[in-house]
């Protein structure tokens, strides 16, 4: 019965500061001051050290820039930009998610850099991914974010619980068939096959691009109305309902469904490759086995997963052509292939994925393979933001049809009279 | 104004400075925002009651304020409850006994709420989770606490007790101890049971302090956020848990501020809960009013 102090108190700001009006920045002038803020796992250990290292770098070229840069949790970077739009008091340069771009938009927190953007030498354009730098461009000539990390969801599988199972581990399932025959042989051995694929809204899209038809998820802002077609999404809640028996009832993002993995209970994570560090880890300290691969799917020409990339956004002011500058260089090949070493981590850049001792990673290597299948995660981004409902219906209507609460054939034609409802309210 | 109390004046203002920019204002400001619509970008424009007659039939609103109710109902007298009987349990020791037993069912009030809700997440987990391990030595079969639901409410109101009846312990503990022994010596004198002086003795004697801590426990649980949104893993885009059976006003209304950039709507929302706080609280006092007249 605690109160939400921290947030209350954020929106308790944006009220106190809304009315003064957006704060005049400072005129632009030797010295600068930039803030930058960043996701909070980017702010500790060696990432920070990294990152603190491409600030030096850049302040080799620019003396008079100082950049504070500032960790923080997923919702707080998006309370903190939002009132901090209201107030004036935006960072200059920040990162967060793509799915929550258009509300930034919304907020005018994100400035368009396009005109920066097509002043920088053709050879940066083109380093990055094209899909990625599509997803920050509503329109043509419009540019809201330079794309960042991102990852393409892949499969974890537990070696040992599949060994247990009777499973040849030589080779991953190479369809959904496969694959389910072998959650069956997990759960026959007594283990779990998967995590309870419902919970998260994430897990429901990944579960979606196993069918296909990755074109088919996602809103039609035009016309207000969810672009789900009934008969493919009646094949997706199938799948759910095949699963529901062999699931752990834990969600993806659970503690304890990568405490299950690690103690070698549960046989499949279908996760993006943050967990990796975590099983590592336990591969050190307890034994752990495990391996990952690309998330099988119906066709077995074809992958299941979503993908997803964070955003580095400058924020609109005086400040924007500094903080633009410094966008630019941490998301140059080379500090994002530094940046790729060190985290194992997938990004936008394709160059830097292309740089040897990048590509020979093999987290990066199976993202990369694995974001040319994936289903994007609340497309079409900076177009509209998708109303709060949208995610909820999307999770209890699955949740529902593997509860055997409605057949696949209703779920899907429910979970569509329910979107575009929502949608329209 | 006289000038000899200038002085004193003069030494209330920062107080009154600070709570003028820090508190008038932004409630002054709220209280604008509420009848305009305004996502934080563009101009605040006026819309009158619309805000709150949206919020007022809004779906939502009225699954989040019957989720409230419900959990109101149970955990303010249950909480209560509980932290009354930790109370006498530890005032019946002394020493060290008592000192061990009172910081053990502090603990829960020190920890961190997302510490508390992946113990709990975890405790809760179906099948194989501690709770329904106990349940299945039992022959019961495994229960999903934070996805059915049946028990969801149930599953928060058991993890708020446990995090808030340490605090609510430690003040009737010190009710407990400024009840006269005597008073005591007299009820055994006149042959009443434990259960009678407890009755007769200890909870008259606690009725100031019992009505802070259920005005306390009432208004606490009104706001109730932090404990629902980590059991359900909830986001300003995605809050409630499963058909919303977790969902509360706060919840509703920071997921309108931050999810759905309507800060009028969630200005709007403030003042509902404010006023129905208001409301309670001063029944409350009118009921305690009453009592001590009598």
């Amino acid at each position: 019965m605690r109160p939400a102090a921290s947030l209350t108190s954020a929106f308790a700001f944006l009220c106190l500061a809304g009315p003064l009006g957006a704060a005049t920045p400072a005129a632009a002038q030797a010295p600068v001051t930039l803030e930058y803020w960043v996701y909070s796992d980017f702010a500790q250990g060696e990432a920070l050290a990294l990152q603190q290292k491409f600030i030096s770098e850049f302040r080799e070229k620019h003396p008079n820039v100082t950049i504070n840069i500032s960790g923080r949790g997923d919702d707080d970077l998006t309370a903190g930009q939002v009132a901090g739009a209201a107030s004036g008091t935006l960072p200059d340069v920040f990162m967060n998610g793509l799915a929550v771009g258009a509300q930034l938009v919304e907020v005018g927190a994100l400035s368009n850099i396009y005109p920066q953007w097509m002043k920088m030498p053709q050879e940066y354009r083109d380093q990055f991914d094209k899909d990625a730098l599509a997803s920050c461009m509503p329109k043509p000539d419009t540019l809201y974010c330079l794309p960042y990390t991102g990852f393409g969801e892949i499969m974890f599988r537990n070696l040992k619980v599949l060994r247990e199972a009777g499973i040849d581990t030589a080779q991953p399932p190479k369809d959904w068939a496969e694959w389910y025959a072998q959650m069956q042989k997990v759960k026959e051995s007594g283990k779990y096959a998967m995590p309870d694929q419902t919970q998260v809204f994430n897990s429901v899209a990944s579960t979606y691009a196993v069918v296909g038809d990755v074109k088919g998820w996602g809103v039609d802002f035009e016309t207000k109305k969810t672009r789900i077609d009934p008969a493919t999404y009646a094949k997706v809640l199938q799948l759910f309902v095949d699963m529901a028996p062999l699931n752990s009832g834990t969600s993806r993002n659970d503690q304890a469904t990568k405490d299950l993995f690690i103690t070698n209970q549960l046989a499949f994570h279908v996760v993006g490759p943050w967990v990796d560090p975590t099983y590592k880890q336990a591969a050190a300290d307890s034994g752990l086995e495990y391996d990952f691969t690309l998330v099988p799917a119906m066709d077995a020409s074809r992958h299941g997963g979503i993908k997803s990339y964070e955003i580095v956004g400058v924020a609109p002011g005086t400040n924007q052509d500094i903080a633009f500058e410094f966008a630019a260089f941490i998301t140059e090949k080379n500090q994002m292939a530094r940046w790729a070493e060190l985290l194992s981590r997938y990004n936008a850049n394709a160059a830097a994925m292309a740089e040897p001792a990048v590509a020979k990673l093999p987290l990066v290597a199976t993202s990369v393979e694995a974001v040319k299948y994936a289903v994007d995660v609340m497309p079409p981004y900076f177009v509209g933001a998708y109303p709060n409902c949208y995610r909820s219906i999307v999770t209890d209507n699955a949740s529902a049809v593997a509860d055997g609460d409605m057949t696949p054939d209703e779920g899907a034609k429910a979970l569509v009279e329910e979107l575009n409802d929502c949608l329209a309210n | 104004m006289p000038t000899r109390h200038l002085p004193h004046y003069l030494m209330v203002l920062p107080f009154m400075l600070l709570f003028a920019v820090f508190f008038l204002y932004p409630i002054a400001s709220g209280f604008f925002y509420s009848f305009h619509d305004w996502n934080a970008a563009s101009d605040p424009r006026f819309v009158g009651l619309a805000n709150y007659t949206r919020i007022l039939g809004s779906r939502d609103f009225e699954r989040a304020m019957w989720n409230l109710a419900t959990y109101i109902v149970i955990t303010v007298p249950l909480g209560i409850l509980t932290a009354l009987g930790l109370a006498l349990l530890v005032d019946s020791f002394t020493g060290f006994w008592s000192n061990v037993f009172r910081s053990v069912f502090f603990l829960p009030v020190v920890l961190p709420a997302f510490l508390a809700a992946t113990i709990w997440r975890w405790m809760y987990a179906p099948s194989f989770g501690l709770i329904n391990m106990v349940l299945g030595w039992f022959g019961i079969p495994s229960v999903n606490f934070l996805n059915d639901t049946g028990t969801m409410l149930y599953a928060l109101i058991a993890v708020d007790i446990w995090v808030s009846a340490g605090f609510n312990m430690v003040i009737l503990l010190a009710g407990l101890k400024n009840i006269p022994t005597d008073l005591y010596e007299a009820a055994r004198l006149d042959g009443a049971s434990r259960f009678q002086q407890i009755r007769y003795v200890t909870i008259p004697m606690l009725a100031p302090v019992l009505f802070f801590v259920t005005t306390y426990g009432f208004i606490s649980a009104l706001q109730v956020f932090d404990v629902p949104w980590l059991l359900t893993g909830s986001s300003f885009t995605q809050y409630g848990g499963r058909q919303n059976a977790l969902l509360f006003p706060v919840m509703d209304m920071m997921g309108r501020a931050f999810g759905a950039v309507r800060f009028g709507q969630a200005a709007a929302y403030g003042f509902i809960l404010t006023a129905i706080i208001v409301a309670f609280t001063a029944v409350m006092f009118a009921l305690r009013g009453k009592e001590a007249q009598r």
